[in-house]
């Protein structure tokens, strides 16, 4: 179909493989977190079972399954029992198909933990925050170190040895060890930025001045907590990647047929960035994972924490919404770059082509 | 080479940078900080603010009553009930009258009766499923329906399961809603609990505390000062609180409350602060100004499985209480956070000391002391085999080996896992093989309710509550509910006192019914000093060390007044939990007299 247009073929043949990674990821993270002996009803049950009696307690539990959609239950809404009474379970396969039905219809389901809550009003809760620390942050890091690390790589000499030593030391600190040393001199021993939350405790979000001046400030030190990683890691793959250019045959070239340095330049880095275009899709696409560490030093609004609890607790609707979420952003992040590489990259392209 | 975007960017970032470096405006401030008493109290994002929820978000929490309030406050320190909805109680055999406030009314100034504590009860209570308290109330009916304003109220015990410890300890804890919000509420719900439920009740709920809902976000709760509080006038001669905003900032860890309150952001909080003497020079103070810092309230426990052999032997269950230092548990594992350790189950301080006989402890109790844990395995036949001062195995009079006995708790409790690690090395230093086991919580709850376990860390009785001691010993001993292993028990999960295997002690059941119906205090007394002494007897779990039933900490920094052990004009609850919402009106702004 696509025969004479080789670039629609190859989008379309990259489709085709992350729609299939797609359903395979969801059924994944469906079943991964049932796969255990537990369930989240016995952790429910746990919490406000204790000064109830057995027949309580008992009534409570199957009001909680039948609430979940974990028991099967007959044409009249009642439970369904076996010879003995007890409630039978639905199958996990039943539970998956109802949950991809659902899923279709935008509808995700509500929380366990924080019954009865939506599962969509919880990340839409958060999820601002989140972006909003992260992506400024790993963006501005990227291009900032990027052009830290073709710099030093070019100039050498004393730039490169300062700036060197100094990246691999932050990108070598662990993420979280990093956030406690900036809490702890900043927020306890200097007290010049507030270390909690996303903006001060006297006021209700809104477009205020006031407002957007104390999210300023309480933005300052996670934004740096993940931003000067992010500088750190860039600058030291830029680096090396532009050495390595440095000593291929076609600046080698370009040199010997006099070719101005800029454009020497712009060619190496060109070459250079795939590998960190690359990588920089995988950070985007993985942030709203990632964004856990910085959340909790800082106690900072966002979805990592909502992840971590639902985790913990075996909060199966808001695991999968969750992981949904991740899978979705990692997946688009890729594929967005599968097509900008292909684009960019010359060779792809003449292999596509040249396929033809 | 740098693109337009970004340029962009930083110029926005400067301009926010600015921002930040600015000087900050007191005024705009939406809730002054002279004017709030900000607390850690809650956990979690907000989700539903419904009060027939199980576990809603503060200030629908249970035991909370800024909002919504209860009949009496339960005062830990002497053991009273005080009055709040109510104004009295009297107990009769087969009944509980309680008579209300006859000021008591709603923020929406409706005056509050004995007719919508009935409807709470009948129409609400009842479709909760598993509403606990209907196991020990039969009815709840008006005394004087006729009235304009009902005002009395008879609970009856249920003939077959008679406990008014326990109908006392729910009528603490039980909120009163207004019947004239809800009734139209459960009729649009068309009586369904489940729809009812799905009500997030987070819009202007009418209750009949003295604060109400302001807003709320993922980041705080906010309850502002209702000034036409009926109770200013019934019980402060007409004086309010001294805070407007009433704020619950929710913070991600324990630590953030600490440093937060060490930085004066917030004024109290009831989270676990470890080694609070370092944080007295920042100003934060507990209960007490030494140790034990709060007053002790509940005793985390080790169940024992007495269906897993050779546990159900009481020689080495005793001999494991003897080999367990309390002493380092108290001062390591739980920063000093309590007192000497007694045996038995029942506190030896406070208002249960009265019913704690330290001759009994003395003579028949399982203090330290390695050399009789000894002892005691040799009593039961079992012999420890030693290999270069290491344990190897435990032998019983078979000569077969015994199972290496685990002792569970959920992973990353440090405070537990360090009590367990003390408990295993005690255990092995006198030739019992135990081991640690540290699993997710989800497993652990699991293993508790299911007898999945060896022996596993729990705390019988977390509440505060007038049913004490007794619902302590119930939770210990227990067997009304009998199920076998894999079936799920939610007292007694050790299992003990099968009725009708062999061992079976009937009298232990009979205590347990007696005690809650027993009128007079000598005979109460003397049944659970009996009650104690079995358990110190046959050591059916182990009592490891005394815990508050809820932290207490607050800075001085903004508000001045907070009681303390030298100054207990309010039960140790700081404001926001229970009887601790008093505290809000002795509060002083700091610096004013």
């Amino acid at each position: 179909m696509f025969a004479n247009h080789p670039t629609l073929r190859y989008i379309a043949g990259r489709a085709g493989w992350y729609v299939l990674t797609f359903f395979v990821a969801v059924a994944i993270n469906f079943w991964l977190p049932r796969l255990g002996d537990a369930n989240p009803v016995d952790t429910l049950m746990s919490r406000v079972s204790g000064s109830m009696d057995a027949k309580s307690a008992r009534d409570k539990e199957e009001s909680y399954l039948k609430e979940f959609g974990l028991v099967d239950l007959d044409a009249q809404g009642q439970i369904v029992r076996d010879a003995a009474g007890v409630p039978v379970r639905t199958s996990i396969l039943s539970q998956f198909l109802r949950y991809v039905g659902m899923s279709f219809r935008g509808d995700f389901g509500s929380s366990i933990v924080q019954h009865p809550r939506p599962v969509l009003d919880i990340i839409t809760t958060a999820l601002p925050w989140t972006l909003a620390l992260q992506i400024p942050a790993l963006i501005l890091g990227w291009f900032i170190g990027n052009s830290l690390g073709a710099l030093a790589a070019y100039r050498r000499g004393v730039f490169d040895r300062v700036l060197y030593p100094m990246a691999l030391l932050v990108s070598a600190i662990p993420s979280f060890c990093f956030g406690i040393l900036l809490v702890y001199l900043f927020g306890i021993q200097l007290e010049w930025l507030p270390t909690l939350g996303g903006y001060d405790d006297g006021m209700n979000p809104g477009f205020t001045w006031t407002f957007i001046q104390s999210a300023s400030q309480y933005y300052i030190l996670p934004f740096f907590s993940i931003f000067l990683l992010v500088v750190g890691g860039q600058a030291i793959g830029m680096r090396s990647m532009c050495i390595y250019e440095l000593g291929t045959d076609y600046v080698r070239y370009a040199k010997l047929l006099g070719v101005r340095e800029s454009l020497i330049v712009r060619y190496m880095f060109r070459n250079a960035m795939l590998p960190q275009l690359t990588g920089l899709a995988l950070t985007l696409g993985g942030m709203v994972g990632g964004a856990l560490i910085a959340e909790m030093i800082f106690s900072y609004p966002g979805l990592g924490l909502s992840m971590l609890t639902a985790i913990q607790s075996l909060d199966y609707p808001v695991i999968t919404g969750c992981t949904l979420l991740v899978t979705t952003c990692v997946l688009v992040a890729n594929f967005t770059v599968d097509i900008l590489i292909g684009f960019l990259d010359p060779r792809i392209r003449a292999a596509r082509e040249g396929g033809h | 080479m740098i693109s337009p975007v970004v340029r962009i960017a930083l110029v926005v970032f400067a301009l926010l940078g600015l921002a930040a470096c600015g000087p900050k405006p007191k005024t705009a401030d939406e809730f002054p900080r002279q004017e709030t008493v900000l607390i850690g109290v809650a956990w979690g994002d907000p989700t539903s603010f419904n009060p027939l929820l199980q576990n809603p978000s503060w200030p629908a929490l249970q035991n909370t009553t800024a909002l919504y309030q209860t009949f009496f406050f339960f005062n830990q320190l002497t053991g009273e009930l005080e009055p709040q909805v109510a104004s009295s109680y009297q107990e009769f055999p087969d009944r509980i009258e309680v008579e209300l406030n006859p000021a008591a009314a709603w923020n929406d100034r409706t005056p509050l009766t004995a007719r919508d504590v009935v409807f709470t009860y009948n129409r609400l209570y009842r479709i909760v499923p598993g509403f606990p308290a209907w196991q020990y109330l039969q009815s709840v009916e008006m005394l004087d329906p006729e009235s304009p304003r009902p005002r009395r109220l008879a609970f009856r015990l249920r003939p077959e399961n008679r406990n008014p410890l326990m109908v006392l300890h729910w009528l603490t804890l039980n909120y009163i809603l207004p019947e004239h919000t809800w009734e139209p509420l459960l009729k649009a719900a068309g009586n369904d609990y489940n729809n009812l439920s799905k009500n997030k009740m987070d819009v202007n709920p009418v209750g009949s505390g003295p604060y109400r809902m302001h807003s709320y976000s993922a980041e705080k709760i906010v309850l502002e000062r209702d000034d036409g509080y009926w109770g200013n006038a019934a019980f402060y001669g007409g004086q309010r609180p001294a805070p407007r905003f009433l704020v619950a900032p929710l913070y991600k860890s324990n630590d953030h409350y600490s440093m937060a309150l060490q930085q004066g952001r917030i004024d109290a909080s009831n989270t676990f602060i470890p080694r609070i003497w370092l944080k007295a020079r920042k100003g934060v103070r507990a209960w007490f100004d030494e140790p034990p810092y709060f007053p002790p309230g509940c005793i985390p426990t080790a169940f024992i499985n007495a269906l897993h052999p050779p546990l159900d032997d009481v020689h080495l269950r005793r001999a494991m209480a003897f080999a367990i230092n309390y002493d380092d548990i108290r001062e390591l594992a739980v920063s000093g956070y309590s007192l000497p350790h007694e045996p038995g189950f029942i506190l030896p301080f406070g208002p249960e000391g009265k019913y704690f006989s330290k001759e009994d402890a003395l003579k028949y109790g399982t203090y330290f002391d390695p050399a009789r844990a000894r002892e005691e395995l040799k009593a039961g036949g079992y012999t420890s085999v030693f290999k270069d001062n290491e344990l190897v195995e435990l032998r019983d009079r078979t000569g077969k080996r015994v199972p290496t006995l685990f002792i569970q708790c959920p992973t990353g409790w440090s405070d537990w896992e360090s009590i367990i690690r003390i408990m295993v090395r005690g255990m092995r230093a006198v030739g019992i093989d135990a081991r640690e086991q540290f699993v997710d919580s989800n497993t652990y709850y699991k293993a508790l309710a299911v007898g999945d376990f060896d022996l596993i860390l729990t705390t019988p009785s977390g509440m505060p509550t007038p049913a004490e001691p007794w619902s302590r010993l119930n939770g210990v001993l227990d067997t009304k509910d009998w199920a076998p292993l894999g079936e799920r028990m939610y007292s007694n999960m050790g299992r003990f006192n099968r009725p009708g295997f062999p061992g079976y002690v009937p009298r232990i059941d009979e205590l347990l019914t007696r005690i809650p119906v027993t009128t007079q205090p000598e005979e109460r007394a003397a049944l659970y000093r009996e009650l104690n002494l079995l358990c110190m007897q046959l050591q059916p779990a182990l009592p490891l060390v005394y815990r508050p039933k809820s932290f207490y900490e607050f800075s001085s920094r903004v508000w001045t007044g907070f009681p303390t052990a030298a100054n207990p004009t309010v039960s140790p609850n700081i404001p926001g939990e229970g009887p601790g919402i008093q505290i809000l009106w002795k509060l002083r702004p700091a610096g004013a007299k």
